[in-house]
């Protein structure tokens, strides 16, 4: 500290300490409007060694505004309600207005030699600053060092993604790593920038090469593609649900919810009936040619034979198709044989009662098929691609890839479903070592795939899937984001692991309380103002800060799919291009 | 507002008495307090005769108000109402004191301050619309003042009060309202025989009060040239020598500044409302020399003077002082079961001065006493000006204040000044009292920092050295006086920007 900058340290007071002071709070007393919730601050002190030998040292105390409070004490309460009752205006009586005392609670963050050099880490302070000092309002280089803290000789792992919301002129750079390593939570309601917050991290690692894995059920981060210098690197994909690595139980359960319910009888027949479509598909290219000529020849769909058959809900129904002719058709007897070879247990003994149920079970599965086909276009459009996942799981994650998997279209139980089937794979993968690169996977609304309460089979399947990658997933490389806009719907294990935070804005009172519980960082006062943030403001908690601060998130260069447009003007252009096209 | 209805028949009765009583706790408490403490043979059916005493009062009251009575026993009228509409750009200062208190095994009292709140209604700026003050005086620094006497610390905040409101005064030229708490004079005789203050001490005074040291100078001046002249001749064979010291005998200056201040109000136009508000008043003059005297007369009058006797099954209740005294009744307490809220009491010369007498006093450093005449001080020439007051009934819970006002100002006053008390007093309807004032109490309230931060050694060493006038280094006496203040009031001193 030169002398100068005692000077304009006067220039900057914002208020004296009063009252009680310890070295973890202390309370100004600030004149009115000159300081806001959630500033930073700083109070110079002294500090003499305990052995008295040594010149005392001179240190600089940080402190964040936690919350001010406001009072006159001259205006009694009972002379507001008679203002109220008689209307009067209070300035056309003798009440005191003049005098509000303004106190600024605030916490301590740490201290630091006053000369900065320790860049920005912040010891403990272990002795009270002194009542009646002054405290000021810091340089925003001063303040920009200490928010990065031992980022600073850490540039690499610091990622851009912030300004202080009260100084904008200071950006807030947050530790990366801890972020790809120690799985990030970004909760707040619908519309409070998310989404923005979340791609602005993504198009930041990117930058560094980090391999992503994008689970999206809105299609909120297609836009990432249409970013310069992220155009090759982005990958959208749509998804097939791959019915075929799923057990058969599953699977009639699909064709119960999307077709019809199975009676009792038609699923002892579906578990045959599956197997056999599974042992369909070979890989022998003569052979396969082969199978599918012979089906469409048996159902009399010639189609198939153009098309080809692939693993899916529809060459169920053909089968069962086949099946049922073959029993009911007098002349069947080949095809029977055919089916017994085609690796269907028991079909030789199968009756013509059964050639009822599996008619039953055709037009069932024919239905969950066509289902299924229509979640598969809105998902294929949604994504905008034409690129079906890799077979291979493992070739999602890339060096420098962002990988985009669209969910939109699918029911929960679907999207959470192929959600777990991939983010097994990839973390067996790691376990196991066939993947070599690291990763991070990103959970938009995660509460559905890591639920507090799994109902059905496909959420238990999830959230086990989640805890476990977030429980170890710091041992094997691979890192979660959670975003959530109903986080008392989170696991709370799994949000537990979470090691950072980014809260924006949340009015629902119930997430409230389950993030300032979950979250040992996030005070009470921080949590207070939640409900007041603004769109892209957020406090930023845990690891991949110095300490907590409000910032507001710099806009993301991506778009996102949903920005909001107005609907009437949006109609009055279709309008208008309807009219053209027709004349 | 009210609940008494002017031409309720049932007020008229002790049943209807009885049941206003029980919608008001304070007087009903009062009430019960006297009880215990009247002579056995009365303590039976006081809450019964009282209730048929002030119902026969009441009666008294109505019939006179009919016109069925010649002379009224208790002239009532409703306060003037005004409303902050009419009384929109009018400048008023409220003047509080207060005493800092160390609590050892005993209280020292340590300073005395007094605070201004001066306000304009209507401004909205507020750098414009309010400016406090504060005037304190470090007890142990004073010469004079007998310090031994529990009083001593009343005659030093009466004189910085006065000096306050002076001051105020001067400096606000549109000052339309100056409002003290308490008497605006109070019972001077026992204030007598304090021994005089020194120059030195009117400095200390001064140092708070004048804005420049001219104006102190002047003031000092002129009461001792008149002092000189016409007052302490009067009071004592040893002016000459009081003269020569330069000594100011209190009593004969806190008149001085009265009549300053009367003087200052008398060339404004429109003349300043000057008034005094007592709560709590334990005053008992208006029920004796009035109320009841003309009771008393009535009874007389008809050949019952029995009356108060019989209904007590007593001898002596043979006047308004013995009734008083036997049972024990305040102004307060018996116009509180009469006025209804929103009416105000006739006006009547408060007798204020009546033991000024001859007495004895002794000089600064002086170990013996002297004879000191204070009789002459009844002069509002040279000594004390004539007060007049009123009861006002603010509302239903609370007791009658008292206004106090000079009556050398004009029969305006009392009215100007009732009106304003009682909106001033609506602000809190629960305390009944002007909510400017207990705004300036609150800033004039000395807090109590030094009990709970610091040990009980510093507060004592602190205490007592301030006390006796030890700390003489300026730097330290202003940074001890700033400690004192040092608490959540902080803010009260911060510089008006
Ligand atoms: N940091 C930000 N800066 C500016 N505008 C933002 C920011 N964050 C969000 N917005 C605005 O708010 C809208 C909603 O943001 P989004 O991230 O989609 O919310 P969420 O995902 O929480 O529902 C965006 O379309 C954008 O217009
Ligand atoms: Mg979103």
């Amino acid at each position: 500290m030169s002398s100068t900058a005692n000077v304009d340290k006067n220039s900057k007071y914002v208020g004296t300490i009063i009252g009680e002071s310890t070295s973890r709070e202390f309370r100004l007393a600030v004149a009115h409007e000159t300081i806001r919730e959630q500033d930073i601050i700083a109070v110079d002190a002294e500090l003499r060694h305990p052995d008295g030998n040594q010149p005392p040292e001179q240190i600089r105390v940080w402190a964040k505004v936690q919350r001010i409070e406001r009072l006159n004490p001259l205006f009694p309460s009972e002379a507001g309600h008679e203002l109220a009752e008689t209307r009067t205006d209070p300035f056309d009586t003798i009440l005191s207005l003049s005098r509000e005392m303004v106190t600024a609670v605030c916490q301590v963050l740490g201290a630091e030699p006053i000369d900065g050099k320790s860049g920005g880490k912040l010891d403990h302070l272990r002795y009270p600053p002194q009542p009646a000092t002054r405290a000021y309002r810091p340089d925003s280089s001063d303040i920009a060092r200490v928010v990065l803290g031992d980022l600073q000789e850490k540039q690499k792992r610091a990622l851009d993604i912030a300004t202080l919301s009260n100084r904008p002129e200071v950006d807030v750079l947050v530790d990366g790593h801890s972020i790809v390593t120690r799985h990030l939570a970004i909760l707040a309601m619908t519309g409070a920038g998310k989404s923005v917050t979340a791609r602005r991290i993504i198009e930041q690692l990117a930058k560094k090469n980090y391999p992503i894995v994008i689970f999206d059920p809105h299609g909120d981060y297609t836009g990432l593609s249409e970013v310069d210098g992220l155009k090759t690197r982005v990958k959208r994909y749509y998804a097939q649900f791959p019915i075929f690595e799923e057990d058969s139980e599953t699977i009639a359960e699909i064709v119960n919810t999307l077709g019809y319910q199975l009676t009792d009888t038609m699923r002892s027949r579906f578990s045959d009936l599956f197997r056999a479509a599974t042992s369909f598909i070979v890989d022998d290219p003569k052979e396969m040619k082969e199978r599918t000529e012979w089906l469409a020849k048996a159902i009399g769909r010639p189609e198939i034979a153009d098309y080809g058959v692939n693993p899916n809900m529809w060459l169920v129904a053909n089968l069962a198709e086949a099946g049922e002719l073959a029993l009911r058709n007098d002349n069947g007897d080949e095809n029977k044989a055919k089916l017994v070879e085609l690796g269907w247990p028991g079909f030789d003994k199968y009756t013509k009662t059964d050639g009822r149920t599996l008619e039953g079970i055709k037009k069932r599965t024919y239905r969950a098929a066509s289902a299924l086909s229509r979640m598969e276009k809105t998902n294929q459009i949604v994504a905008k691609s034409a690129e079906p996942l890799p077979v291979d799981r493992k070739e999602l994650v890339k060096y420098g890839q962002i990988s985009i998997i669209a969910l939109a279209g699918y029911t929960g139980d679907f999207q959470a479903t192929i959600y777990s089937l991939i983010a097994d794979t990839i973390f067996e993968a790691r376990v196991t070592g066939e993947l070599r690169l690291p990763t991070l996977l990103l959970l938009e609304e995660a509460h559905n795939f890591a639920p507090a309460r799994a109902m059905t089979p496909a959420e238990h399947r999830a959230i086990s899937t989640t805890k476990q990658i977030a429980q170890e997933g710091r041992k094997f490389g691979v890192g979660l984001i959670l975003v959530s806009q109903r986080p008392s719907r989170l696991d709370e294990t799994t949000l537990s692991q979470a090691n950072s935070f980014i809260i924006m804005r949340m009015v629902n009172p119930a997430d409230q309380n389950f993030v300032r519980k979950v979250i040992e960082t996030l005070g009470e006062d921080e949590a207070r103002i939640l409900p007041d943030l603004d769109v892209g403001e957020a406090i930023l908690s845990g690891q991949l800060i110095n300490f907590p601060v409000l910032v507001k998130i710099k806009k993301s260069e991506s778009e996102g799919e949903r920005e909001e447009k107005d609907a009437f003007e949006e109609l009055e252009k279709a309008y208008k291009d309807l009219r053209n096209n027709q004349s | 507002m009210t609940i008494f209805n002017q031409n309720d028949p049932k007020r008229l009765t002790e049943d209807g008495v009885r049941e206003d009583l029980q919608r008001q706790p304070h007087i009903f408490m009062k009430l019960a307090e006297n009880a215990l403490t009247v002579a056995e043979s009365l303590r039976d059916n006081y809450f019964k005769n009282t209730a048929s005493f002030v119902a026969a009062l009441r009666r008294a009251i109505h019939a006179a108000g009919q016109g069925q009575r010649t002379e009224a026993i208790l002239e009532t009228a409703n306060i003037p109402r005004l409303d902050w509409e009419m009384l929109r750009d009018e400048v008023v200062t409220f003047i509080d004191g207060g005493v800092g208190n160390v609590q050892i095994s005993s209280q020292i009292p340590i300073l005395l301050r007094v605070g201004s709140y001066m306000v304009r209604t209507g401004e909205r700026n507020l750098a414009e619309r309010e400016h406090f003050g504060y005037y304190p005086v470090i007890l142990g620094d004073l010469e004079g003042g007998s310090k031994e006497r529990s009083d001593f610390i009343d005659i030093v905040r009466i004189t910085a009060e006065l000096l306050g409101g002076l001051s105020a005064l001067q400096r606000t030229p549109d000052l339309r309202v100056l409002m003290f708490h308490g008497p605006l004079v109070y019972l001077m005789s026992g204030y007598a025989g304090h021994t005089p203050f020194t120059e030195k001490d009117i400095d200390l005074f001064l140092d708070q009060y004048a804005p420049d040291r001219e104006l102190g100078q002047n003031l000092k001046d002129e009461f001792l040239e008149q002092a000189k002249l016409d007052i302490y001749p009067q009071m004592t064979d040893r002016s000459d020598e009081w003269s020569e010291r330069r000594i100011f005998e209190p009593l004969s200056w806190i008149a001085f500044l009265y009549r300053k201040l009367i003087q200052e109000a008398k060339i404004r136009n429109p003349r300043p409302v000057i008034v005094g508000v007592v709560e709590r008043g334990k005053l008992r003059e208006f029920s004796e020399k009035k109320l009841l005297e003309r009771v008393f007369r009535g009874l007389r009058q008809k050949g019952n003077e029995d009356y108060f006797n019989k209904m007590y099954g007593r001898t002596d209740l043979k006047s308004p002082k013995n009734l008083l005294d036997r049972l024990g009744y305040t102004d307060t307490l018996l116009l509180a079961m009469i006025l209804e809220p929103g009416q105000m009491s006739e006006t009547w010369d408060i007798s204020k001065y009546a033991g000024l007498r001859e007495g004895n006093i002794s000089l600064p450093g002086e170990a013996g006493t002297s004879r000191v005449n204070y009789a002459p001080l009844k002069s509002s020439q040279i000594g004390f000006p004539d007060i007049q007051g009123c009861y006002l009934h603010v509302s239903e819970t609370t007791e009658p204040i008292r206004i106090e006002v000079f009556k050398e100002l004009g029969g305006n006053q009392i009215t100007e000044a009732a009106g304003r008390t009682y909106l001033y007093s609506r602000m809190l309807p629960g305390y009944g009292f002007p909510i400017g004032l207990d705004i300036a109490d609150k800033y004039a309230h000395v807090p109590n920092w030094l009990t709970n931060a610091y040990g009980k050694l510093i507060k004592h060493q602190l205490g007592v050295s301030l006390q006796s006038g030890e700390i003489s280094d300026a730097q330290m006496r202003r940074i001890l006086i700033q400690a004192i203040y040092m608490t959540h009031r902080d803010w009260l001193f911060r510089p008006n920007n």
